[in-house]
């Protein structure tokens, strides 16, 4: 008994340390973390809203690029704003973005030299106390405790896994060790207590190449980001081991990164179905966020295995025809964003293979990022009576060069066992 | 001289044939003329035709609403007739015409009329409508997922016939309420023979589609057949069902082929978004008993979607322009 309470004490001191802790951390930073708004010029009222905070002495203020996508999107139809600790409100500019790790810096007029967040060199051990801070829902600035639990394994692009609330709202958010440095940038949650962050290093890395010289325009800093990007991550996937899986009595590439995966179902369960199906997906557990009705940067591959012994060849095909109606791309996108698709198809058989298939190749360009394309596959073998492979990807944010290196190696390693 | 009077319509269609050999003839309303016509705005004495011997000669008798030659305003005042004259009067028409009036040569049967009365000859007409019956039983197979039995495809099998069927059905009361023979059975017969080539054909399109690319450019000469048959259908009905002359027989089914498919083109482009997210791609695959042409290699295959890159580049291009 004597144990449990001695137990119980620790944990409360402990807790109410942390709380202390927190509260003194906030105090003094205050003064460097604002509101992020972008105000809709037409209806002069706030559209969106984040947190942000300084990280120079002249006023360069830190933030997520996706709290103000869209001005970096439209920018005639809004204004940025920022309200400070002291109820302050006033305009800023956008100076730089990082598309790719959803990063912004905005500039702030200042009259005298200001304090800011300083960001931190090394990054934090894993287990290490870290706060949160940001505004949530509009509530008013708050310090969240948590904990590092080191990057997040299944993401290409290096991503903080964070326990703690990060509700929306404290997007663009400090999170600080102990020190009051910056080791982090709040960007999105995944429900209780899992949030993600960015890494410091991805921020000192933008404001370093700002100071030595800011983007000509922002449109063509993000142009070159996500070539960038896409270049990186193709280029990554082509070098990796494609393993060959077996599904029905196909072999089909699956890709041996950690940031690909795979999930599969079938309906070997019900038995009067008359054609037996399975399917296996892989795709990338990311996308990049442009605006919120246009993302990039995914990655999907399906596979589709169908037999059947119970009905004749014609109608077993007519059945498998039936489900390529339904096709869509993998990201959301619009009319100001994309051209519609073009699509091309031939009966293709690989050389030393023995699988023929109906192939189709569609793509579509982006507009405002020249060089840049969605792109989608989907081959169907039409060499057996009674089953069929459909085997299919798209990519979205992708060059010519690298999209066709990939279909060429996606198509010859598709084939029966 | 004998003289012959033909009731007309506006559209010279025969209403009555009079055979006169006397020297004086009466046309009008009353019921002591020798030609009665009931037309409320003819005169009861009307017209007056009078053989001199030599020729013959027609007068208004000052009726009210007055007679003219076709395509003429003078009132007809002792006027010499010529074989062949049409005079209004009223709302009606009379045509003269002389037993020396030539006439066209006459028409042989061609080949072809015993063609179309084949088409309803029991044996044919049984033939094609089971023909129908069992392609209209096989595609609605084809298009259920699910496992059918025969009672399951019979219903719609015999609804889908019964709604083909209406169409030479509604020809056929057409052409017996404009006072033609109605030719049912050979309507039903042509019909459904025209319905079974359009069948095949679609098969046949599916099978082109499967077996080329989009390399290949005369994809269109395949989705004319189904207009020429439309047109051949069209044609027959208004062949059998109507007299008609050739060139009005030719407006009337280009017209009807216009109706149908131009009128299908419109309401699909009514309903096409004005951007579609969606890639659009020829989608047809078919058993491998129906593949004929041999198979390209994927350098080919990539090399051709390469072209894609540069058409898609110039469509944002354009778009950023407007």
């Amino acid at each position: 008994m004597k144990a449990l309470f001695a137990l119980l004490l620790m944990c409360i001191s402990t807790l109410s340390f942390a709380v202390e802790q927190a509260e003194e951390i906030f105090k003094q930073l205050a003064p460097s973390l604002y509101q992020i708004r972008l105000i809709d010029k037409a209806s002069g009222e706030k559209s969106s809203i984040g947190s942000g905070f300084q990280i120079s002495s002249d006023g360069l203020i830190a933030t997520n690029y996706h709290v103000i996508s869209g001005y970096a999107r439209h920018p005639n139809k809004y204004n940025i704003e920022y309200l400070d600790n002291e109820g302050n409100q006033a305009a800023l500019s956008l100076r730089s973005v990082d598309v790719i790790n959803d990063l912004a810096i905005v500039q702030r007029d200042v009259t005298s030299e200001m304090s800011f967040f300083d960001i931190a060199e090394l990054a934090p051990a894993k287990g290490e106390e870290l706060y949160s801070l940001g505004n949530p829902h509009d509530l008013g600035m708050i310090v969240v405790p948590g904990t590092y639990n080191g990057l997040k394994n299944e993401s290409f692009n290096d991503r903080i896994h964070f326990t703690g609330s990060v509700n929306s709202g404290m997007s663009g958010g400090p999170v600080v060790n102990k020190n009051t440095q910056v080791v982090g940038i709040n960007v999105a949650t995944s429900g209780n207590q899992i949030g993600f962050l960015v890494p410091h290093d991805k921020l000192l890395a933008l404001y370093q190449a700002y100071k030595v010289g800011p983007p000509e325009s922002i449109e063509q800093q993000m142009a070159a980001q996500l070539m960038r990007s896409q270049d990186k991550l193709i280029t990554t996937v082509l070098n990796s081991n494609w393993q060959l899986k077996q599904l029905g009595r196909g072999l089909i590439p699956t890709i041996d990164v950690p940031f690909i995966r795979c999930w599969g179902e079938s309906n070997s369960d019900k038995a009067d179905a008359q054609i037996m199906a399975a399917v296996a997906n892989c795709d990338l557990d990311e996308n990049t966020f442009i605006s919120s009705d246009f993302f990039t940067g995914s990655l999907e591959m399906e596979y589709r295995y169908m037999e059947s012994n119970k009905i004749g060849s014609t109608k077993f095909y007519h059945i498998f025809e039936r489900q390529l109606n339904q096709v869509a791309p993998g990201n959301k996108a619009g009319k100001d964003d994309v051209t519609e698709y073009q699509c091309h198809h031939d009966i293709v058989e690989p050389t030393d293979s023995n699988i023929n298939n109906k192939a189709v190749f569609c793509t579509r360009a982006y507009k405002d990022f020249p060089e840049l394309f969605d792109v989608m596959y989907i081959g169907i073998s039409i060499d057996h009576e009674q089953y069929a492979l459909l085997s299919h990807f798209t990519i979205s944010g992708v060059a010519q060069d690298t999209s066709l290196a990939f279909l060429t190696k996606f198509m010859e390693s598709v084939k029966w066992n | 001289m004998e003289l012959i009077i033909e009731e007309i319509t506006y559209g010279h269609k025969l209403l009555g044939r009079h055979k006169f050999s006397s020297n004086n003839i009466t046309i009008g309303r009353g019921y002591d003329n020798d030609v009665i016509i009931s037309d409320p705005h003819v005169c009861a004495d009307h017209l007056q035709l009078h053989f001199d011997g030599e020729h013959w000669f027609v007068n208004d008798q000052g009726s009210i609403n007055g007679s003219y030659l076709e395509g003429r305003k003078n009132n007809i005042i002792q006027h010499k007739i010529q074989s062949g004259d049409i005079i209004s009067i009223g709302k009606s028409q009379v045509r003269f015409v002389f037993p020396n009036h030539p006439v066209v040569e006459s028409v042989t049967i061609s080949p072809f009329e015993s063609m179309i009365n084949l088409a309803r000859h029991p044996f044919v007409l049984a033939l094609s409508m089971l023909l129908f019956a069992s392609i209209a039983c096989w595609i609605i197979d084809l298009n259920n997922a699910k496992e059918v039995t025969a009672f399951q495809l019979l219903v719609p099998t015999i609804g889908l016939m019964l709604g083909f069927a209406l169409w030479p059905a509604c020809v056929a009361l057409v052409s017996h309420l404009t006072k033609h023979d109605a030719h049912f059975w050979t309507q039903i017969g042509i019909s459904f023979i025209f319905f079974n080539l359009m069948w095949l054909s679609d098969i046949f399109e599916n099978i082109v589609q499967f077996n080329t690319s989009s390399n290949f450019s005369m994809i269109w000469l395949i989705t004319i057949i189904p207009l020429v048959l439309a047109f051949g259908l069209f044609w027959l009905n208004c062949y059998v069902g109507f007299h008609m002359t050739p060139r009005r027989r030719n407006v009337v089914s280009v017209g009807l082929v216009v109706l149908l498919f131009g009128g299908s083109f419109v309401i699909q482009m009514s309903k096409k978004p004005d951007f579609n997210p969606r890639p659009q791609f020829n989608t047809t695959i078919m058993s491998p008993s129906f593949l004929f042409t041999p198979s390209n290699n994927v350098q080919s295959f990539v090399s051709d979607s390469s072209a894609l890159f540069e058409q898609a580049a110039k469509a944002a291009e354009k778009d950023k322009k407007d």
